[in-house]
């Protein structure tokens, strides 16, 4: 058994976090993986959307919530947040997009910052389960079509037969309105 | 647009269906939307009032209530057990507060021993497990020999716990003292209790510790520890140990997360278990001044 890390507080994370790390394929050990995920992060910060290998889109993910979840804890003026920051956004103007834009963006969702979605992938080129990560509030058109017309929703079903019987009213007062006329 | 045309399987619902009539059913007057912001506006107003009464540092106190982070072994409702059985024994003997480098003594029940009990003084060194696996580790040197002693701190065989002199040391573990000359880790057994003022932050004794020549039980200059001094080794270990450390691993922040557990479960966990814990304390701290009163009588 081991003893919980004491020594700083962290917020918790809204997605599901895998017990263990996957592995991504890097020659460089470790920091390579680091410098990997480094690339895939600030690209997320960048386009806010990125079609990515599904588990380098699921490793992004962890990591960029963790920054952002750190922005938003510490703000900008904590000098271990902003080393953080420096060290995973290699284009340097990102880093005033993170605590100017997605700050306040994210600051009082009570959901992820990321949305993660499979992707089809193209067969019989690609194998690999391809994905989407989008951050989420990002100005592209919605992933998933808007569910909008929920037909069975009951206040849409009590409307449609308010609308079925003003328009037989109507439809009365018109043959009404028509033997009037012909009557004359 | 290959991305638009084609079908996605969401991950996670995000959001609350849209209404298609919502506009005819939310004909309300302004005033009727005001309402609910100045409930919403007074509820804030109440909740720092309703400020909760657990100390930020109840982290450090009880690190034990804190469940095991690795997620394939977490377990709510067995850390809720554990938690319950961890509080029942706190209210038949007392654990106070104490951390690695503090000097305790311990008595525990030994069948072998005259009076059926042994009382060993010695500092803390390791801290380990959680939940009612919790153990900790006191070193002493006993005549002329290096001791120490593993401590389950739920144990039911433990009679008493006490604390000599509560301070922490530059480390969280200190292992090396091993490695170090007898007289870092000797102690007094018939040491008396220092108490420290009431509300006054734990000490932390600055010690560093001279070790012993090599051979060791470690590599300590690749452990980044703050409480050695100068080891006085030649220069291909220090460049080995450089080449060998993880200067990313801070930088980590997925790794940080699976080894700690977020601060939103630590409050539950610590809301759910204070009160009782206060009452414990409480009730210690009455024991405790009645051991000072009775102090002076006895000199006399």
């Amino acid at each position: 058994m081991n003893q919980a890390e004491v020594s700083q507080l962290v917020s918790k994370l809204r997605i599901r976090i895998n017990p263990r790390h996957k592995n991504l394929k890097c020659p460089e050990g470790p920091q390579g993986r680091l410098n990997k995920l480094r690339k895939t992060v600030n690209a997320l910060f960048k386009y806010e959307r990125l079609e990515l290998n599904y588990t380098l889109a699921d490793e992004t993910r962890g990591y960029a919530e963790r920054l952002i979840s750190e922005a938003i804890r510490h703000g900008d003026t904590h000098k271990p947040t902003m080393e953080m920051a420096d060290y995973w956004i290699e284009e340097k103007q990102l880093i005033h997009k993170l605590f100017k834009v997605l700050v306040p963006r994210f600051n009082d969702y009570q959901t992820s910052y990321t949305m993660l979605y499979r992707a089809p992938k193209a067969y019989p080129e690609i194998v690999y389960p391809r994905s989407v990560l989008e951050l989420r509030g990002n100005p592209f058109p919605a992933i998933l079509p808007q569910r909008s017309d929920q037909r069975n929703f009951i206040h849409n079903v009590l409307l449609d037969e308010a609308k079925k019987a003003y328009r037989a009213e109507k439809y009365e007062e018109i043959t009404k309105s028509l033997e009037e006329q012909r009557d004359e | 647009m290959l991305l638009k045309t084609l079908n996605f399987h969401r991950f996670k619902c995000g959001f609350a269906p849209v209404l298609r009539a919502s506009r005819l059913f939310s004909n309300s007057p302004p005033s009727d939307v005001q309402q609910p912001s100045d409930e919403s506006i007074s509820g804030k107003q109440v909740k720092p009032e309703r400020k909760s009464v657990v100390p930020s540092n109840s982290r450090f106190i009880y690190p034990e209530f804190l469940p095991d982070p690795k997620i394939e072994w977490r377990n709510s409702l067995r850390e809720k057990l554990e938690r319950m059985d961890m509080i029942q024994r706190r209210k038949h003997i007392d654990i106070p507060e104490f951390y690695v480098g503090s000097i305790m003594a311990v008595s525990s029940s030994n069948q072998h021993a005259p009076n059926k009990a042994t009382r060993f003084v010695g500092i803390c060194i390791q801290r380990l497990g959680c939940g009612l696996r919790a153990n900790f580790t006191l070193r002493n040197v006993i005549k002329h020999v290096g001791t120490e002693m593993k401590y389950q701190l739920y144990d039911p065989t433990i009679q008493k716990i006490e604390v000599l002199r509560l301070e922490k040391r530059l480390d969280d573990e200190l292992l090396y003292l091993r490695d170090a000359p007898n007289e870092y880790s000797t102690f007094d057994e018939n040491m008396e209790v220092e108490y420290l003022p009431e509300g006054a932050p734990v000490p932390v004794n600055p010690e560093m510790v001279k070790l012993k020549p090599r051979p060791w039980r470690a590599r300590w200059e690749r452990k980044n520890m703050k409480g050695l001094a100068d080891l006085g080794l030649e220069d291909r270990f220090y460049e080995r140990a450089e080449e060998l450390a993880t200067p990313w691993e801070k930088y980590d922040l997925m790794k940080q997360y699976r080894k700690t557990i977020p601060e939103e479960e630590q409050k539950e966990i610590f809301a759910e278990v204070y009160s009782e814990l206060h009452e414990v304390e409480v009730m210690r701290k009455k024991l405790k001044r009645k051991k000072v009163f009775i102090k002076p009588t006895k000199n006399v």
